[in-house]
């Protein structure tokens, strides 16, 4: 398998008062040719951070210091502006997590729809308009073409965000990068658009990048998924690995905390005590040991790097001094 | 959340406009302002004299039957004079308004979504003209480009012998018209900066530029588009500043000559007899104040109407 997207050691700082603080420390992230990838991880590990930075959407004073990310053969931190303003929508394609702020409210839905065909594919109106159109259908919202006409406010928001999803599809890109479209909705219309996007993946033949929270939810839909923990990848498998034989224990926590029953998932880390430490202010060693229940001395001298899993798949690796030496034990 | 979609297209400006026509004041603010923009449009065929024409048997006359708001020192009708006044109120009160919007339009925008020199700049020059007291200001400009203007037009007459030149009603208009908007854009500059300061770093703006639109698309489409609401309250109080300014210039003689009427200038004629003839003074004063009011009025509504509670 050819990686469509390869990231390297990327690092992120926030530009602080009192120097730059460290949000994403060094992620190694693949995403193959028709590959879908779970990203998983608290709140503020830094999963939005990383996939904006692949667009260069980094919000002011938030820059990529490190690494590479390398798409299609290029790295994207290194385009122009310019250059990735080309990427940007036509190869890589992003859905919000707020489909109730991320359309613009004053402008029709067809029209927004048609704005990304002209500009990335130098569509004409009309035939724009009829293709927005069809990717309504395609994105399964009823009567497609009198939504056409609506605006953003008159949607719930289950179709609110398929019209995010249509929007996204217009350039027709090799990429669709979901950050936690799901989390603003109702738990029955979060199983739709988990079924729709695993569906368009397949007759499109995209790649799909899906953040979010929930592994529950995104067991269906991904063929790996990636832990990440305070700004760095903890561990990284197929996805049956990661349920049956998961290595990390922030893994087994996230796994354990999930609710048994199909239904609403209770708060998020009920079996993991503490929280992760704040941007800037991380442990020398493996970020995880402070809250970890078989930390080792080892474990808070250096940081653990990312390596295969003795004994399992050979696409399973973690990085946790714990596992690895005891498997090599 | 419901999916139902209750309204026919456009109901965005439908649903202000809803809200508005529930606001009585904002009505009744409306309809005098609608009732304005009549008289100014028709004032040659509604006024019952000719606002020049003087009747000097017929001076200071109380308001009566033929002189509804009575006449004036020279014995010109009052009601006349007032809906000429009006005209040049309102084409003021336009001209300086559409100028002034433009150039703050223009400015604050650019600031607000680039930053950078050009927005630090631009603060700059808005402190500096918002801290000086405007008709100072104005009677500056005046009397400092006055002069120079005059000689020019003089010059340029001798020159090419076109009689516009001789026009002093021209240089009038446009010092009144120029000084005014170079006092009024500042406040529309920072308005909408920070409309586009806070714009556009919303989620919309970000999920635009995620599409691959140029900055200008995103600037004229998501961004702008998102800030008439705001303006709009502005410019509807701007208009009735706008109105008071003029009549502010008029009345110290910096404003359009006599004999064209304005509010001002019977204002301040008024102020000279008002012992005598209160009528000469309270009939300008009424209407200004009247209009004044009913702008403040429309204004508060349309704020109500376009930012409603619980939406942003
Ligand atoms: N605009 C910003 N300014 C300052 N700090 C920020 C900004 N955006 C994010 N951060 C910080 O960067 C860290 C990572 O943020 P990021 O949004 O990538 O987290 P996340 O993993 O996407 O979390 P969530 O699940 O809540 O979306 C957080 O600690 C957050 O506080
Ligand atoms: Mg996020």
């Amino acid at each position: 398998m050819t990686a469509l997207l390869d990231i390297k050691s990327l690092t992120i700082d926030i530009a602080r008062d009192n120097g730059p603080a460290r949000v994403v420390d060094g992620i190694d992230l693949t995403v193959a040719e028709g590959e879908s990838l779970g990203v998983v991880g608290e709140s503020g590990c830094g999963k939005s951070l990383t996939m904006l930075s692949l667009m260069g959407l980094l919000p002011n004073k938030i820059k990529a210091t490190g690494g590479s990310a390398h798409f299609a053969g290029r790295d994207l931190l290194r385009l122009s502006p310019k250059e990735l303003r080309k990427v940007r929508g036509a190869e890589i394609g992003f859905i919000f997590q707020d489909p109730m702020t991320s359309l613009n409210p004053v402008m029709r839905i067809g029209d927004q729809i048609v704005e990304a065909l002209v500009y990335q594919k130098a569509m004409a109106k009309p035939a724009a308009m009829q293709r927005a159109g069809e990717l309504l259908e395609l994105v399964g919202i009823p009567s497609p073409r009198d939504r056409l006409m609506a605006y953003p406010h008159e949607l719930s928001g289950g179709m609110r965000q398929r019209v995010m999803i249509a929007i996204g599809l217009a350039g027709n890109p090799r990429l669709l990068i979901a950050d936690e479209p799901t989390t603003a909705l109702d738990v029955t219309i979060q199983a739709q658009i988990v079924d729709l996007v695993r569906e368009l993946k397949d007759r499109l033949k995209m790649s799909v990048v899906w953040i979010t929270h929930d592994l529950a939810l995104i067991a269906g839909l991904a063929d790996r998924i990636a832990v990440l923990y305070a700004g760095t990848v903890v561990e990284d498998a197929p996805v049956d690995v990661i349920f049956d034989r998961p290595s990390h224990p922030y893994t087994r926590g996230l796994l354990a905390s999930l609710p048994t029953l199909a239904g609403k998932a209770m708060d998020r880390l009920p079996s993991i005590g503490g929280t992760p430490p704040e941007p800037g202010r991380r442990p020398p060693g493996c970020p995880f040991a402070p809250r970890c229940s078989l930390a080792m001395p080892a474990c808070n001298d250096a940081l653990p790097k990312l390596a295969p899993v003795p004994g399992s798949d050979p696409r399973h690796r973690v990085a946790c001094f714990v596992t690895t030496e005891k498997g090599a034990a | 959340m419901s999916a139902v979609v209750e309204d026919k297209p456009n109901s965005l400006w439908r649903d202000a406009w809803r809200r508005l026509r529930r606001n009585k004041l904002a009505v009744a603010g409306l309809i005098i302002i609608a009732a304005l923009v009549f008289v100014a449009a028709f004032g040659p065929w509604l006024t019952p004299y000719d606002f020049l024409s003087q009747d000097l048997d017929a001076r200071n006359l109380a308001p009566s039957l033929a002189h509804p708001f009575g006449t004036d020192d020279l014995g010109r009708d009052v009601l006349s004079r007032l809906i000429y006044g009006a005209r040049t109120a309102f084409l003021v009160a336009v001209i300086v308004t559409l100028v002034a919007l433009l150039i703050g339009v223009v400015l604050g925008a650019i600031a607000g979504f680039y930053g950078g020199f050009f927005d630090k700049a631009l603060m700059w020059v808005t402190d500096m003209t918002m801290s000086v007291p405007q008709l100072l200001l104005v009677v500056v400009i005046n009397a400092s480009l006055k002069q120079p203007i005059t000689l020019w037009m003089e010059a340029r007459y001798m020159e090419t012998m076109n009689p516009i030149y001789r026009n002093s009603a021209l240089i009038d208009f446009v010092l009144v018209f120029g000084s005014m908007a170079l006092i009024s854009w500042p406040p529309y500059a920072r308005l909408v900066r920070a409309q586009v300061l806070s714009i556009r770093n919303r989620p919309y703006v970000t999920a635009a530029r995620a599409l691959g639109l140029t900055n200008r698309i995103i600037l004229m489409r998501y961004v702008m588009p998102n800030a008439m609401g705001s303006l709009i309250v502005a410019v509807s109080a701007g208009l009735g500043t706008a109105m008071v300014l003029e009549s502010a210039f008029s009345f110290l003689g910096i404003g359009v000559n006599p004999p064209t009427p304005s509010w001002g200038n019977m204002i301040s004629d008024g102020l000279r007899v008002w012992t005598n003839y209160p009528h000469l003074l309270l009939a300008p004063a009424a209407v200004l104040a009247v209009v004044t009011v009913a702008f403040n009025f429309l204004g508060d509504g349309l704020n109500d109407a376009l930012n409603p509670k619980g939406q942003k």
